[in-house]
């Protein structure tokens, strides 16, 4: 008792919570083995057949399709967040930093929702980007944006930035400038310190932030949904159809389960790589 | 000189595209016409008072602040005192729990949704809040987490020692000393919580019903019927309020800080 | 006699009193390991109501952590630990009465130094009234009364460690810990504080045990030493008998400044002690302190201050040696001197003021006097 004060208070509750979520993704676990009954909310017996009907080319191309993108994502925002974030770290303005921090943060909190409505608003026929390029005279027909790929790339980047943004300002933060400052005094022009000593340094924040929303983006839905409308298909909104218009919870299961290894499984493959990375730039 | 006013003006870019959805909404949210025109003919609050009134958004705002209260509440709880575990004390089994506790930021939503709605359904949950609040605390237990590890792990320890010198038992010295401390990692973390909870919508696509739906899926619903800028009008509402939260919690509470974004 | 006292842990002054009722504090057999560490390797000590006591060494000698045992903050693997008779080992921090300065002071942020304080007093139930008179006494007692309402981010280092201490020794505890307490200060305020502790001493009366790794301050303090190294007590005696007769080569060189001979040959002549060292140098002593075995060699260490310089010419004298100054190093009231002595090896000597550097400069042929009335003496 006097080792260990709370330690049962605190435990229990964790342990609880944490059975109760087993418990959920064991179910999905459970319902990809289980036959589909059309028109019914019961489902059948054992079966594989769930897992081989991955293997049809409509449903194989949307997990091909749900990579790609994800990997496009994220490489489009880290070279649009690097900037963003090198310029919040440095800056010497405590005004301009909390700018940057607010309109930064701040679309991470207003949800998923309001920020892909907010494209829709953008993207559409009538909508901002075409309206105003065409009242500027600079096209005569409006760009097909809704339901397209780069449309929803154009989306998921926006929505992606906030998280790379703290992930590369925290990395960028750590950076000793007295790295910076010998480089300088060796010899290195502004731009040469930043490729040689900077970017280096930042290489663990700009890996796991590559990392994450490469993850995170492959469970994206909303975006997808509304701005895919039916046209571009990820992983996500294929468990909608199945699971929600067509009540077909076990091949929704399958496809969730793989939803979830693939995202385990893209971080656990980055796993040495950042290690590695982070132990090279850990110098102190 | 050059440089630096180029390296500026593409941040500037950026921060334009970061910054046009919001813009969009918001000049969208007033104008009085039922299409979309840029810019709006006019200003009108007819959006907002339609939005306002809307019987779905009301029940469902209503069910949101149900849910989240509940979950964020919850996951206060539970994650303060993980993290107070995490922090202090080695025990077999740690790193799992931990794992676990931790996966909801790589589930997929909707695995985690689809999951608690299978397991709702089997245990006659499927149209109440418990099951929806159970789901969102699973979501925002990691951030409470963090943000409570993080106001622990900068805690002297000599701290806790010295009241325990000076007299204190286990319990006064959580009380006294301890607790006191980590408020600021337990109110930032709640915070965050709520505001993740309120406006969560894959996940809560999955576990609410008609009745428990919260106002992210009520506006889903509302989306795929309707094109009138109502919508636009209720997101205007929650960008402008999360903007006040979110400046209040850098000011207050560090915000920074708790996202290791500050150097010190 | 002829004892080799090289090697053995001796006492100038007994451990454990048969009396038990005038030590606050007793430490018996206590040891502590870390994984392959043995931090303190059964270490028995006592510590005599109202004296104070430095726990002396370098760092990871031990003395931290027998100060945490004696806080209750670390548990001996085996031995025990008693607090005025009673046996504490298994009590824990908050109920054995100890009051203790970190070495960060470890003012908690969250109060008023008021509250910081008071915090002891009120653990204790004591009513408000009196919580309110024993702090402003506290705070009177290290000259920072009427800060009460202060919080700790606006102090300076040296008032945090006065509200450190005022907090330990308002609850008047049974033994005051303190955990190198000067070691953030400046060298001014050290001083300053060295003194400043001495007084409150004496007001308070208060058992005290020490832990620095700074020897001069260990000194300055202390009514006894205990000096440590690898876990183990080397030497326990007054800060005198400390610095006239360390026990071993350990205290000798670090307890103050010291010069080590190289091992000489010794033979007797009458009632005088011949001393061989290379080169055919040789030193002799007419007061040795008492016989050394055949065939081993002595080991002699001279403090600075018994060395002198004499010009050359004098190098006929008994214990002049032929050297070479290599270098001044100034220090305001004195200098110190590094003279290479034929056979003995590089010398260190001070003496008063600055004019040693002119007399004899960098470079220059001097004669070493060395004075081994005061040396120690140890056989090999």
């Amino acid at each position: 008792m006097r080792r260990r004060p709370f330690f049962l208070t605190f435990l229990v509750p964790s342990i609880l919570i944490a059975v109760i979520f087993l418990a959920a993704l064991g179910n999905v676990l459970q319902y990809s083995f289980r036959a589909f009954i059309p028109g019914s909310l019961d489902v059948g017996g054992f079966t594989l057949e769930n897992f081989s009907r991955l293997a049809k080319p409509i449903y194989f191309w949307v997990l091909v399709d749900t990579f790609v993108i994800s990997l496009a994502t994220a490489v489009f925002t880290l070279l649009l967040s690097y900037p963003v974030a090198y310029a919040l770290v440095r800056t010497r303005s405590n005004g301009l930093r909390t700018l940057l921090v607010v309109l930064s943060i701040t679309p991470l909190f207003t949800g998923e929702i309001v920020r892909t409505y907010a494209w829709m608003l953008v993207l559409g026929s009538d909508g901002f980007l075409n309206t105003m390029l065409r009242s500027w005279g600079l096209i005569t027909r409006p760009i097909p944006l809704m339901y397209t790929e780069l449309g929803v790339i154009i989306a998921l980047v926006q929505f992606s930035m906030p998280v790379m943004i703290i992930l590369l300002a925290t990395a960028i933060s750590h950076i000793d400038r007295d790295y910076e400052k010998a480089a300088a005094n060796l010899g290195a022009a502004p731009a040469k310190v930043f490729w040689t000593v900077t970017l280096p340094l930042s290489m663990p924040g700009i890996v796991s932030g590559t990392v994450v929303i490469f993850a995170w983006t492959m469970s994206a839905f909303s975006t997808p949904q509304l701005i895919g409308g039916g046209k571009v298909l990820m992983i996500s909104n294929l468990v909608y159809l199945q699971g929600l218009s067509s009540f077909n919870f076990p091949f929704a299961a399958v496809l969730s389960l793989i939803a979830l290894l693939a995202a385990i499984g893209s971080l656990a493959a980055m796993r040495p790589f950042t290690l590695r990375l982070e132990r090279k730039a850990a110098l102190h | 000189m050059l440089r630096k006013t180029i390296f500026w003006l593409v941040v500037a870019l950026i921060l334009v595209y970061m910054t046009i959805p919001a813009a969009v909404v918001l000049m969208t949210s007033v104008s009085p016409s039922e299409l979309l025109e840029f810019p709006p003919s006019g200003f009108s609050l007819r959006w907002y008072g339609r939005a306002l009134g809307y019987d779905d958004f009301q029940a469902a705002f209503v069910n949101g602040l149900i849910v989240t209260a509940i979950a964020s509440t919850t996951a206060l709880l539970i994650g303060s005192g993980f993290a107070y575990l995490v922090d202090r004390y080695r025990f077999p089994g740690r790193g799992a729990l931990e794992g676990i506790l931790a996966s909801p930021l790589i589930i997929p939503h909707f695995t985690t949704g689809l999951g608690f709605l299978l397991l709702g359904s089997r245990l006659g949950l499927a149209q109440s809040y418990v099951l929806v609040a159970a789901a969102h605390v699973m979501l925002v237990l990691p951030f409470v987490t963090r943000s409570v590890y993080v106001s622990l792990r900068n805690l002297d320890p000599n701290l806790e020692r010295s009241a325990a010198n000076l007299g204190a038992s286990p319990w006064r010295v959580l009380r006294r000393v301890t607790m006191p401390l980590m408020v600021p990692g337990m109110v930032g973390g709640w915070i965050v919580a709520a505001i993740l909870s309120f406006t969560e919508f894959t996940a809560s696509l999955y576990v609410t019903a008609y009745r428990t739906q919260t106002l992210p899926v009520a506006m889903y619903t509302y989306i795929r019927e309707y094109t009138d800028p109502t919508i636009a009008a209720i997101s205007a509402l929650l960008i402008l309020v999360t903007i006040v939260v979110v400046i209040l919690a850098d000011r207050f509470l560090g915000l920074r800080r708790i996202l290791s974004i500050d150097r010190s | 006699m002829g004892r080799d006292m090289e090697m053995r842990v001796r006492e100038r002054e007994p451990a454990t009193l048969g009396d038990e009722g005038a030590s606050a504090v007793e430490i018996v057999g206590a040891t502590r390991q870390f994984g392959p560490v043995v931090a303190v390797n059964e270490v028995s000590l006592s510590v005599r109501r109202g004296e104070v006591l430095t726990l002396l060494g370098p760092s990871g000698c031990g003395k931290t952590t027998l100060l945490n045992m004696i806080a209750g903050f670390e548990l001996p693997d085996s031995g025990f630990i008693r607090i005025d008779g009673r046996d504490v080992t298994e009590v824990p921090p908050y109920q054995r009465d100890t009051g203790m300065v970190f070495q960060n002071y470890a003012l908690f942020p969250h109060m008023t130094v008021f509250e910081n304080v008071a915090f002891g007093l009120r653990m204790r139930g004591l009513p408000a009234a009196k919580v309110k008179d024993e702090v402003g006494r506290a705070l009177e007692m290290v000259k920072l009364s009427g800060l009460g309402e202060r919080r700790i981010r606006q102090l300076s280092g040296g008032q945090q460690q006065r509200i450190a201490l005022a907090r330990a020794i308002v609850i008047r505890p049974k033994v005051l810990l303190l955990d190198e307490p000067l070691s953030a200060l400046d060298k001014n305020l050290r001083g300053q504080m060295q003194v400043e502790l001495k007084e409150l001493h004496q007001k308070t009366g208060l058992t005290t045990v020490f832990v620095t790794h700074d020897q001069g301050e260990a000194l300055s303090l202390s009514d006894r030493v205990v000096v440590m190294n690898r876990g183990e007590i080397q030497q326990v005696s007054t800060p005198i008998e400390l610095y006239r007769n360390p026990v071993n080569s350990f205290v000798a060189s670090f307890v103050g400044e010291i010069n080590r001979l190289p091992p000489a040959r010794h033979m007797r002549r009458g009632r005088e002690l011949l001393l061989e060292f290379p080169q055919g140098v040789q030193l002799v002593t007419s007061a040795p302190p008492r016989d050394f075995e055949e065939g081993r060699k002595v080991h002699i260490f001279v403090r600075p201050e018994n060395v002198t310089i004499v010009p050359a010419v004098e190098d006929l004298r008994p214990n002049v040696v032929r050297g070479r100054v290599v270098t001044h190093i100034y220090q305001g009231s004195h200098t110190v001197t590094r003279v290479e002595v034929t056979g003995l090896g590089p010398i260190e000597l001070r003496m008063r003021g600055g004019e040693v550097m002119k007399q004899a400069p960098v470079g220059a042929n001097v004669g070493v006097e060395i004075d081994l009335s005061e040396a120690v003496f140890m056989s090999e």
